[in-house]
């Protein structure tokens, strides 16, 4: 019963113990809210990274294996293959390239290689069938976007590159696309603006460069919130693409959604990797079948990295809390050499004697780790509200939403994380409140009561 | 009072049921390379209900006996035997629990908790005795003991003092309602008036000698003061590390 009982009395009585319980709060708090963030972060950049690929991406390779066998250069027989199985909810076909893009009455010749001319820009050129791509991407759902600026969005998203009402064909009419909404605030573009839009497609046999040119009317916007994307990308219709590159080529990936991604994920793709090759789909490589975190690992990688990195980085704040709660108990232990004498002579073990002094710790991170855990948890929930109260009040921008993919700052609170970083810090505060309670416990009573 | 040499005949020791006794314990201490010896094989009995003083000059080794009798400190050889048993070849954890239910300290510096107050410091061995669980279950008769002590000790208007603000006096009755709280059969009282002002030692003394009497209580005494020593009922003196007068030698006092 002593060893709660003073345990709990030398804490309250020693103000120098809340820096050990400060200490650990700190610690805690900081590990869960950042870690929260990065969570946030990591899900956030996944979900915006995910909405403009499909679960699978099948890519042929342009050459065949050894076999001698060209591989199809059109997507019917991938797309039928590939619908056959039960577990796929939609697949489609995608003819990308690049392209540089000209704005509205630039009739001027095409300097390609002019890195001065600010109005040319290199975009990245998406050939997709609109029915089959709402089946499988979010692409619809970017389409349904508003521009920051306001008006731009496609009017009929089910029908985008229909020529929008704010076009007045001057005659002939020219084919649809849309274009991200950071390109077309780039460009200063506007729905029904007509946009020029260069690009070669180089075969073999070519002996020279020749570029094609063909000019667009903007039908309007897509926001994905992927800057990449949302800065560089024109969508048109494949047919309309294949046309402006000239044959062979008609598509460059399959993609496809599955109807269970996270449980099946894996195995579609390696059933559909064996039967796209055994139909002589594929040319057999691993790389041609790829699930969409293979597709961006680098940059998936790279945040959960991150996210490692910080957490090594802020457990040291807890080693700290650690080391401090190590100099408090310590110096309780040669303060009170003399009540540990008396304890002795009450009838109290040397073990009570280190538990006395191992419960003042337990004290200290229950109180640090339940108040830490409290406040992380809670700031994670609110930190978007948070940043913006403290920018207002100091008038500075913390985080500034135009950098990022999303423009608010997201967090996910770990249940797990939560636990491991309140046991972590528990396992810390005993390791190093272990020392000084067994230097109280091996103290000798006698020479505990004669320190007067 | 009669004044005894240290130990009686078996024979003897039986008819007064002896409750506590010392066998040829010595204790020395090694200081850098040098040896000191401070007690040479002391033999010593307390008796059941015996109110037994201590007396030697200082340096004489009477504390040092009084701390391995005590079982706070183990004899370089020889052996304690309390109860029937030899209390130091018992594991540490019994030890304690021997030292926690049948000896009672009360120290010259009254060596209470500052943190506690009185109440509070007398329920301390209580405290130590009992698991938290079975603890609270018998707090409220604890606590009420506790305080009809405090009482009985005059110092029911002290209850929630903490030592530092209550008199040498009352710091010292204090702590022998906290070394009688568990009825223990032993009391080991060292120097106990030794830092009070004379009126007030001698309110203390009353007091430890009413309540041996009153529970009848095995007292060892440790005092270098005659007038104390004459208020015990038995004597020994220490000298040197060693108890003067031969076994058996009763010398008649007064």
């Amino acid at each position: 019963m002593y060893k709660s009982f003073l345990s709990w009395r030398y804490l309250l009585r020693r103000p120098v113990n809340l820096i050990g319980i400060v200490g650990i709060l700190v610690g805690v708090g900081a590990l869960i809210l950042i870690l929260s963030i990065m969570s946030g972060f990591l899900e956030e950049t996944r979900k915006t990274v995910r909405g403009s690929l499909a679960d699978l991406i099948i890519e042929p390779a342009p050459r065949q294996r050894g076999t001698g066998r060209s591989l199809p250069e059109e997507p019917s027989k991938i797309l039928e293959l590939v619908r056959a199985d039960p577990r796929v909810a939609g697949a489609c076909a995608q003819l990308t390239w690049f392209g540089l893009l000209a704005p509205t009455g630039d009739s001027s010749p095409v300097v390609i290689f002019d890195p001065q001319n600010a109005s040319r820009c290199g975009v990245q050129l998406y050939g997709i069938d609109s029915a089959d791509e709402f089946q499988t991407t979010d692409l619809r759902a970017a389409l349904m976007q508003e521009s920051r600026r306001g008006t731009l969005r496609v009017l009929d998203p089910d029908a985008p590159f229909e020529p929008p009402p704010e076009y007045v064909p001057d005659g002939k009419p020219h084919d649809c696309v849309v274009v991200g909404e950071q390109l077309a605030t780039a460009f200063d573009l506007k729905r029904g603006d007509v946009i020029n839009i260069v690009t070669a497609n180089p075969r073999p046999e070519d002996t020279e460069f020749k570029p094609s040119n063909k000019r667009f009317v903007l039908a309007g916007t897509f926001r994905t919130k992927d800057n990449e994307t949302d800065l560089g990308r024109i969508y048109m219709d494949r047919q309309v693409l294949m046309e402006l590159l000239g044959p062979p080529r008609q598509f460059s990936q399959v993609l496809v959604k599955l109807k269970d991604y996270p449980q099946q994920g894996k195995q579609v793709r390696d059933e559909l990797s064996e039967k796209l090759y055994r139909a002589g789909l594929t040319a057999g490589y691993k790389s041609e079948v790829r699930t969409w975190e293979q597709f961006k690992e680098i940059l998936l990688g790279a945040i959960a990295n991150e996210k490692v990195l910080m957490a090594i980085m802020l457990s040291l704040v807890l080693l700290v809390a650690g080391f401090t709660v190590y100099a408090i108990l310590s110096m309780m232990v040669t303060e009170k050499r003399r009540d540990i004498g008396i304890l002795c002579a009450l009838g109290a073990t040397p073990s009570g004697i280190q538990a006395l002094f191992l419960m003042i710790g337990f004290w200290d991170v229950l109180i640090g780790a339940s108040l830490g855990a409290l406040i992380g948890v809670v700031g994670a929930f609110q930190i978007d509200s948070i940043e913006r109260s403290i920018s207002k009040l100091f008038g500075i921008e913390i985080f500034n939403r135009d950098v990022y993919l999303f423009d608010y700052i997201p967090s996910v609170v770990d249940p797990v994380s939560v636990a491991l970083i309140v046991l972590g810090a528990f396992v810390c505060t005993f390791v190093f409140a272990f020392w000084p309670a067994w230097k109280a416990s091996r103290l000798h009573p006698l020479d505990a009561l004669r320190y007067e | 009072m009669i004044q005894t040499s240290a130990t009686e005949t078996p024979v003897a020791a039986q008819q007064h049921g002896v409750l506590l006794a010392a066998r040829g314990i010595r204790r020395s201490f090694q200081i850098g390379p040098r040896k000191l010896e401070v007690l040479h094989g002391v033999d010593l009995e307390l008796r059941r209900g015996e109110l037994l003083g201590l007396m030697g000059s200082s340096g004489a080794g009477k504390s040092t006996l009084l701390h391995i009798l005590g079982l706070l400190d183990p004899p370089t050889q020889g052996e304690v035997v309390l109860d029937g048993e030899s209390a130091w070849k018992l594991p540490v954890e019994r030890r304690a629990r021997l030292r926690n239910k049948k000896i009672g300290f009360v120290f010259q510096f009254y060596h209470l908790l500052p943190e506690l107050n009185a109440l509070e410091n007398v329920l301390l061995p209580a405290m130590i005795a009992w698991s938290a669980l079975e603890y609270r279950g018998r707090k409220e008769e604890l606590r009420e003991r506790a305080v009809n002590l405090l009482q009985s000790f005059g110092l029911s208007e002290r209850l929630k003092h903490r030592p530092a603000q209550l008199s040498g006096g009352e710091r010292q009755r204090v702590a022998i309602a906290r070394a009688l709280f568990l009825d223990p059969p032993i009391l080991i009282a060292d120097e106990p008036t030794g830092n009070l002002d004379s009126a007030t030692g001698e309110k203390v003394l009353e007091l430890l000698l009413a309540e041996q009497e009153k529970r009848s209580l095995s007292l060892l005494l440790v005092t270098h003061d005659e007038r104390i020593a004459h208020r015990c009922r038995r004597v020994v003196h220490m000298t040197d590390g060693r108890i003067d007068g031969e076994p058996g030698a009763v010398v008649p006092q007064g």
